[in-house]
């Protein structure tokens, strides 16, 4: 058990890394870096020079360092798909008789090998935003079933571990939480596209009068966002008050949100008076990842605490 | 306090990786090679006067060849470069060329009713013509590209002219990926002749 445990936080953490470089080739406009796949410019290794290039491919699509870039993904994608399968058998292997931790484990690698193959959609597509949604929105599926399977070995391992008393809608709390910052991720890769139809119809503006631009769907990611923030700092201040016994786990993860949907207004703000950076967009998913993760752990923990009676 | 220094460790290493990582790849999208460099030529503009070498030093140029009476792809040609137009206009660095492949249909007040029906209003849009054998020439010697069976058979592709009148990137004209491409290499390179 305390090996699948291992496997499945190491998988979590893998994949957050993962989604960081997701949003990273995004960003770079390195997502048909390469335009086949599983190949790169007909090559498992992707070429250095222009000479390395098959005859049927025009050279003017061949950028080696986006080529690099969206390969690094791919290679990062097949070790995280690695760690997660390992982390599927290990608790085939050792939780069998946990359907709670062994189904999430098996779900988690069918949805890695989904979204090997969807990856390649994704190219194919030739980055529909759509096909680009999915791609995103699956990847944290996977990552909230591995903190989850994480959290299940755990508490499987230590099983007499005294849980904190909650408040108790901390469930309900989290689930609306973590269900609101998916609905938000979802909306924001509709705003970023929406961004990008209006770059490409209008070229020579400055970034923040493209911002200005994107119109109603931006003003809806906004004010939910807002909500958001002032719900995690509501709750957050709610459980931290009305716990007994609290764990380190707990309260950092608690801080963690109501530090990073800080973080997110500073980020949208930023949005609106510099306009989109690149560097900027990878944080502000990646933190939105991060608080749908953290919302996960606290949910699971509550989850526990209450089956436990010790609410 | 431990995990907060590990957090921000761990945000700051990814935030430099992605820097960098981003920095090359702005880097490699600027580069945009050198592919010819355009010697003298002479066409004439549909305002009369004389277009030459030296009206594209100083200003980048979008070149294509059309022909006004063509009912294949010059329509979506045209609408494409009217759009690009348009979408430019705050700009003066910035101009566009068509080329009549057929000279003989394309008079000089013909290129002038068809700028007027593409709704081109001043001149950063320029409509010339010249001698079949000049542009064949032009188009195949110097552009590059083939000029076979004219006017029928001539290119769809749009040339990127650099405010040196060096050739830097080709593209095609009716797909929409190729031309956000060109609007990339626009904006990138208009910067760069402020």
């Amino acid at each position: 058990m305390r090996r699948l445990r291992q496997f499945a936080f190491f998988s979590t953490i893998a994949t957050y890394i993962l989604i960081f470089i997701g949003g990273l080739v995004r960003v770079s406009g390195a997502g048909l870096g390469c335009p086949d796949w599983p190949t790169c410019f007909g090559r498992w290794i992707p070429p250095t020079s222009l000479d390395q290039l098959p005859s049927d491919i025009d050279p003017s699509q061949f950028n080696i360092a986006l080529a690099w870039i969206e390969y690094s993904n791919r290679l990062c994608g097949i070790i995280v798909g690695l760690l997660i399968a390992t982390t599927a058998v290990l608790a085939l292997m050792y939780a069998r008789h946990r359907i709670k931790i062994w189904f999430p484990a098996v779900l988690a690698g069918l949805l890695t090998a989904f979204q090997g193959w969807q990856g390649s959609v994704v190219v194919s597509s030739v980055l529909e935003p759509v096909v680009v949604t999915v791609h995103t929105v699956i990847a944290l599926i996977i990552v909230s079933l591995l903190i989850w399977v994480t959290q299940q070995s755990y508490y499987e391992e230590h099983s007499a571990i005294e849980m904190p008393k909650l408040p108790s809608a901390t469930v309900k709390w989290m689930t609306i939480l973590w269900s609101l910052s998916i609905v938000q991720v979802i909306l924001g890769t509709q705003v970023r596209q929406a961004y990008e139809v209006v770059v490409h119809q209008f070229p020579m503006l400055h970034p923040t009068q493209w911002v200005g631009k994107v119109g109603g769907l931006n003003h809806v990611h906004m004010t939910i966002g807002i909500v958001v923030a002032v719900y995690a700092w509501y709750v957050g201040q709610a459980i931290l008050k009305g716990s007994k016994g609290i764990t380190p786990l707990l309260r950092q993860s608690i801080i963690g949100i109501m530090v990073a949907v800080g973080i997110q207004i500073i980020l949208g703000l930023t949005f609106i008076f510099v306009g989109l950076s690149p560097l900027t967009q990878v944080f502000h998913l990646w933190v939105a990842s991060i608080i749908i993760g953290l919302s996960l752990v606290i949910f699971t923990a509550s989850k526990r605490a209450y089956q436990t009676g010790s609410r | 306090m431990k995990w907060i220094i590990i957090s921000v460790g761990i945000a700051i290493s990814l935030g430099i990786l992605a820097m960098l990582v981003l920095v090359q790849a702005e880097h490699s999208k600027a580069d945009i090679p050198v592919l010819g460099q355009l010697s003298d030529f002479t066409l004439t503009e549909r305002s009369g006067e004389s277009f030459t070498r030296d009206n594209l030093i100083g200003k980048l140029t979008v070149v294509d060849f059309i022909f006004t009476s063509c009912q294949g792809p010059c329509p979506i040609m045209g609408t494409t470069m009217a759009e690009l137009y348009q979408q430019f206009e705050g700009t003066s660095r910035i101009q566009f060329l068509s080329i009549s492949v057929d000279p003989e249909r394309d008079s000089l007040e013909t290129l002038r009713e068809y700028a007027t029906s593409l709704g081109v209003t001043d001149n950063r849009w320029l409509f010339t013509r010249g001698p079949l054998d000049s542009i064949t020439q032009l188009c195949e010697g110097q552009f590059m590209l083939a000029a076979e069976n004219l006017p029928g058979g001539h290119t769809t592709k749009f040339i990127l002219v650099d405010d040196q009148a060096q050739i830097r990137r080709y593209y095609t004209s009716l797909d929409e990926k190729s031309i956000r491409a060109l609007k990339r290499d626009l904006k990138l390179l208009v910067d760069k002749i402020k």
